[in-house]
């Protein structure tokens, strides 16, 4: 009797399941219009960045693109795979400066930058300030001096009491109040830093726990070797510690990544924004379910990425395993 | 004979009437094997952590190769001893994420700037003295525990300490595991370094040991030559304590 019945049920569901990816399959050859977003793949890439400069921005993420191929596909061995921190160290400035210009390149006001350059270096620009921040607020909540305690803890509840776009906002308003007269800090600049701030203390919190989890001996075993405590914390603590910490390092990154799509409601044109405006465009009225797809497809694409280099890392930096 | 440490009625307790140190005096010469005894929180190991400045003193005298180390001493004091006191834990504490080879030449490195070149070869060969010449390429995790404290060995060797400190070195290794180490703890002794080793072992005290040191409740029992010790121990509590190990 029951068998009966459970053929039945898996049958429709199978029938269920069919007939839905198929009308899915069906919509995304015949049904969508891709125009909207085939005809603005530049604009998708780079924004409003101007035509002749074009060339820039798209170096760069074309330098991101090989440099993730090498990192993962490229050589396990040889100079090439001792090259590969150092290419990724230059890749931030080499794209700063390819995106603001200067130095021998025509300057490019923050204004025009958009698309998926512009979210790129937000969560570059961010996630690099944030961790060197996140590192020292680890560091100062597990200090013996209480006011350094005291003041680090109280920034890192207070972050996490806040939600990112009320930050985000604040970042806009009152960052102007902090610089002298005359200091102008653009919307970018602006949304980085406050970016920023508000990752590094989730940063300094896993940071903490990849702290906590090296046992109190292994400081002991470096001081008695004669280590200074600083040189304790770079050679033996903190190298540990990171390991420990990279898989929820890594989750921050990811969210970092998605985050960024917060700063189209501060009126900066990156992915999410683009995506806004062109459906705000009356020759693409109604075409939301195509323009979000392909968004999602591409922060889909760009996470992936991402979790793929830090499981590389993960296995660089775990000894035994990479030494296989 | 020249004194390597001196301690002078030194004092230390973790908490208010409870004293892990309790009036602890005691000479170490230069080329002595002094083994430590006693039931566990008797004070040993609290002892030889004062010898390089892991504990703090409340108070008493402590002189460590003519560096004093009273309840005053300041953190670059003790760095200074660090370098000419070697010390080996029970759970061998190596460096998981450095290789065999990086583990015994951080510190000449970073602490003594020897160069690299050199640090390796002198790692090699004290590699090579403790018998796992071919694990330097490999990780900690990749060791049995045995091999791994005979690494911990050579690593406190590479500074070319004047003392070494030994605490429960072979406590957690299995039965099996124990005489490589104690083997190799031997032919360090027979080489004429000064070691004190708080132990369990006692093959190792009656053989290797110039003098056995019993201590209880904070407080040294008695300081014995081996042979006395074992056959004919002065204090009724040692006889008691040694009763119970054999």
């Amino acid at each position: 009797m029951n068998r009966w019945l459970d053929r039945w049920l898996t049958l429709l569901l199978l029938a269920l399941i069919g007939w839905a990816g198929w009308s899915c399959l069906h919509w995304l050859w015949r049904g969508a219009d891709w125009t909207v977003v085939m005809t603005n793949l530049p604009l998708y890439a780079v924004g409003s960045y101007p035509e002749a400069e074009r060339w820039r921005p798209l170096l760069c993420i074309a330098a991101v693109v090989v440099l993730i191929a090498i990192t993962l596909f490229g050589p396990r061995q040889g100079g090439w795979r001792r090259a590969i921190p150092l290419l990724w160290s230059g890749m931030a400035p080499l794209g700063l400066w390819l995106l603001a210009g200067g130095l021998g390149l025509a300057p490019v006001g923050t204004q025009s930058w958009g698309g998926f350059s512009l979210t790129l270096l937000l969560t570059a620009g961010s996630g690099m300030l944030a961790l060197p921040l996140g590192v020292l607020l680890a560091l100062g909540r597990r200090s013996d001096l209480p006011v350094l305690r005291g003041s680090s803890t109280a920034y890192i509840e207070l972050m996490r009491a806040v939600p990112l776009i009320a930050v985000l906002f604040f970042g806009q308003l009152l960052i102007p109040l902090f610089l002298p007269p005359g200091v102008e800090l653009n919307r970018v600049l602006r949304a980085v830093l406050a970016f920023a701030l508000f990752a590094a203390a989730y940063i300094a919190e896993d940071v903490r726990g990849g702290l906590q989890a090296i046992p109190p001996t292994q400081r002991e075993a470096a001081m008695v070797l004669g280590l200074s405590p600083r040189q304790t914390l770079q050679l033996v603590v903190l190298p540990q510690a990171f390991r420990v910490a990279l898989p929820s390092l890594t989750n921050q990154a990811v969210g970092l990544l998605q985050n960024t799509s917060l700063m189209a409601i501060l009126g900066l044109v990156e992915l999410l924004g683009i995506s806004r405006s062109l459906l705000a465009n009356p020759a693409f009225i109604g075409r939301y379910l195509e323009v979000y797809i392909w968004l999602a497809a591409v922060y889909w694409l760009a996470c992936t990425a991402m979790a793929l280099l830090a499981r590389h890392l993960e296995i660089q930096l775990d000894p035994v395993r990479s030494a296989r | 004979m020249t004194i390597a440490i001196r301690a002078t009625d030194l004092v230390k307790s973790y908490s208010p009437g409870l004293r892990a140190l309790d009036g602890v005096s005691l000479d170490v010469t230069s080329g002595e094997v002094l083994v430590v005894m006693g039931p566990s929180g008797s004070g040993k190991s609290t002892l030889i952590r004062t010898f390089n400045g892991l504990e703090t003193l409340d108070s008493g005298e402590l002189d460590v190769l003519g560096v004093r180390l009273d309840a005053a001493h300041e953190e670059r004091q003790v760095r200074a001893i660090r370098e000419r006191v070697g010390m080996v834990f029970q759970q061998f504490n190596l460096f998981p994420h450095l290789s065999i080879l990086d583990n015994i030449t951080l510190a000449p490195i970073k602490v003594q700037k020897r160069a690299k070149a050199a640090a390796e070869q002198r790692a090699i060969e004290l590699l090579d003295q403790m018998g796992i010449r071919e694990q330097a390429r490999k990780y900690p995790a990749q060791l049995s525990g045995g091999q791994q404290q005979r690494v911990a060995i050579a690593r406190a060797l590479a500074l070319d300490p004047e003392v070494m400190l030994f605490d429960e070195p072979t406590s957690a290794l299995d039965p099996e595991r124990v005489k490589e180490v104690l083997d190799a703890m031997r032919q360090l002794a027979q080489g004429g370094m000064t070691m004190v080793v708080v132990t369990h072992e006692l093959g190792f005290a009656r053989e290797v040991a110039d003098r056995v040191m019993f201590m209880d409740q904070g407080q040294v029992v008695e300081t014995s030559d081996p042979q006395t010790f074992f056959s004919n121990a002065r204090e009724e509590r040692s006889r008691r304590f040694l009763s119970q190990m054999m």
